[in-house]
């Protein structure tokens, strides 16, 4: 049995401010303290997160951030065993900052530095929340990614598929916006949808024809804008009732695509591992319940296990950054004072990147 | 004994200074790029080559622009983390008052033929084409001597909170695309 260790996590690579401590006892992971600062509200106006406005938030709050997660743990930064931060990918002038504070931390404490890759994060929280066993297929779903993995270990992820253009939380936001709904747009859709009719506007299911499990959300965004602008010919504005239409309509779209395409990753997973595994989902998208129980369906369906994380868990924060410092501990020697933070950073570094494979690298 | 480390990264550089009782050592070294990586092994290296350890420290000092927004964070951020981590005091030094300081111009060069200024008491950025005030750029030592002497000067009992002072708004547009008219 591994000795039990206590980590601090820090994370800042999109929109949220967020530090934890995480223990693990006899193998089992336990979060002691997690605090998340949102910042919703500084880009709310701007359709989108704006990267000097975000950058500017971390830089101001992650102290103060890091301060409460150690107090709310009752514990102190000498307590602890290491510190983790996201190192990437993410919009650079957070990670920067993130890596700053956590390399300044490091130094004067003398404690370890391990920087982590932000979707590993992701990607290895159902081992703290379920103790779940290698391998296991996971959907990462959010704003900013979208991609299916083979978790074989700590540190080794496979890639089956993902976006080609946008993220689906991505395009919940664009669509929302579109209609005139609030944001964040996937909790303003799935209410609206609640009481919409989805078979009334007919939305491609993009790549639906093609193999593999690459999908694309882009275009599916400018055909709910064209059925939006097809009532605006007729009509003034939209009703309600066009509103969760379209809401009701674009939700169906992405939870059939994500389902079969979870279907085939599945597969491919259960053929290539020989096992049945679980089927994990992470990320903010995993939190709508029409998508949600689209995905249980199809773990169902091939006698998979079916693992979500609790929304806290689920969406960013520092816990599973902590978490995989922890498991990575393990495997690899720290980062030390040099660590870079990189706004492209791919899990998989073995099969073709997806997303800008040009002179900057793939992006996830 | 008081013993203050003073760093800055607001521009193509990382500058540091160790301040002793009286006595001050700098070391500078010019990077377009690449601060967030350097920075914090220069500072190791700096403070071994003066046989001093981070837990010697009784301050920290740090030049919160204006200048490379980046570069302010890289620098704040890693103060922070010191100060938190050494339970010491961090002080943020401005680049008005770094220049108070050497007895220079407080006028300091921005992006696209402007300046920043400090106007009846509050920092500004202005066109230098219509201005005869001409920006002073001190070498990166004197600026990290100047912050380092700056937050003895301020005492220690009082420090400030290290806020970066960006002067200029972040660029950021409202949303393009605006709602339609929702009816009942």
């Amino acid at each position: 049995m591994s000795a039990d260790v206590t980590i601090l996590g820090i994370e800042s690579s999109c929109d949220d401010t967020a530090a934890a401590v995480v223990q693990r006892a006899n193998g089992i992971g336990q979060v002691m303290s997690s605090r998340v600062f949102g910042q919703t509200d500084l880009h709310s106006d701007f359709g989108g997160v704006v990267p000097e406005i975000a950058a500017r938030a971390h830089a101001e709050k992650l102290d103060h951030c890091i301060e409460l997660a150690l107090r709310d743990a009752d514990a102190r930064l000498c307590g602890m065993d290491a510190i983790a931060v996201t190192c990437g990918p993410g919009l650079i002038g957070g990670v920067v900052a993130g890596v700053m504070m956590a390399k300044g931390l490091s130094a004067a404490s003398g404690l370890p530095l391990y920087g982590i890759n932000h979707l590993a994060g992701h990607a290895l929280t159902p081992r703290l929340t379920d103790n779940l066993g290698f391998p296991y297929l996971m959907l990462l779903i959010s704003g900013g990614h979208c991609q299916f993995l083979i978790v074989e270990a700590a540190d080794r992820f496979r890639r089956l598929g993902g976006t080609i253009d946008d993220a689906p939380g991505e395009a919940f936001d664009k669509v929302a916006r579109l209609i005139g709904l609030p944001q964040p747009g996937g909790p303003s859709i799935e209410a609206a949808a609640r009481s919409g009719d989805p078979m009334r506007f007919a939305l491609p299911r993009p790549l639906l024809d093609r193999p593999g499990c690459d999908m694309s959300f882009s275009g599916l965004k400018t055909a709910a804008l064209r059925a939006r602008d097809a009532i605006l010919q007729e009509e003034d504005g939209l009703t309600e009732k066009d509103q969760s239409d379209l809401a009701a309509s674009f939700q169906r779209a992405v939870a059939d695509v994500l389902a079969e395409k979870s279907r085939r990753a599945l597969a491919e997973f259960q053929t290539t591992t020989g096992t049945t595994g679980a089927f994990c989902v992470a990320g903010g998208v995993a939190a709508n319940q029409g998508i949600r129980s689209a995905l249980q369906d199809i773990a169902d369906a091939a006698a998979a296990r079916f693992v979500a994380p609790p929304l806290t868990l689920c969406t960013d924060n520092a816990a599973m950054i902590a978490w995989a410092g922890i498991e990575q501990m393990a495997l690899r020697a720290p980062d030390g004072l040099t660590l870079s933070a990189r706004p492209r950073m791919p899990l998989d570094t073995v099969s073709q990147s997806m997303l800008g494979s040009g002179k900057k690298g793939a992006k996830a | 004994m008081t013993c203050i480390l003073a760093f800055d990264t607001a521009g193509p550089y990382c500058a540091a200074a160790l301040l002793k009782d009286v006595d001050v050592v700098t070391k500078s070294e010019e990077m377009a790029r690449g601060q967030a990586e350097r920075l914090m092994t220069m500072l190791q290296e700096f403070l071994q080559d003066n046989s001093t350890s981070w837990a010697d420290l009784t301050a920290i000092g740090v030049g919160i622009g204006p200048g490379n927004f980046t570069g302010i964070r890289i620098g704040v951020a890693a103060a922070k983390g010191l100060s938190m981590g050494l339970s010491i005091p961090l002080h943020g030094v401005d680049g008005f008052e770094q220049r108070k300081r050497l007895g220079l111009a407080p006028v300091i060069s921005a992006p696209r033929q402007q300046i920043y200024i400090f106007d009846h008491g509050v920092p500004r950025m202005i066109s230098s084409q219509n201005s005869s005030l001409a920006p002073s750029q001190p070498d990166p030592d004197q600026i990290a001597r100047a912050i380092a002497e700056d937050t003895v000067a301020r005492g220690l009992d009082a420090p400030n909170p290290a806020a970066p002072l960006y002067i200029k708004p972040a660029d950021a547009a409202p949303a393009r695309d605006s709602a339609p008219p929702i009816f009942p």
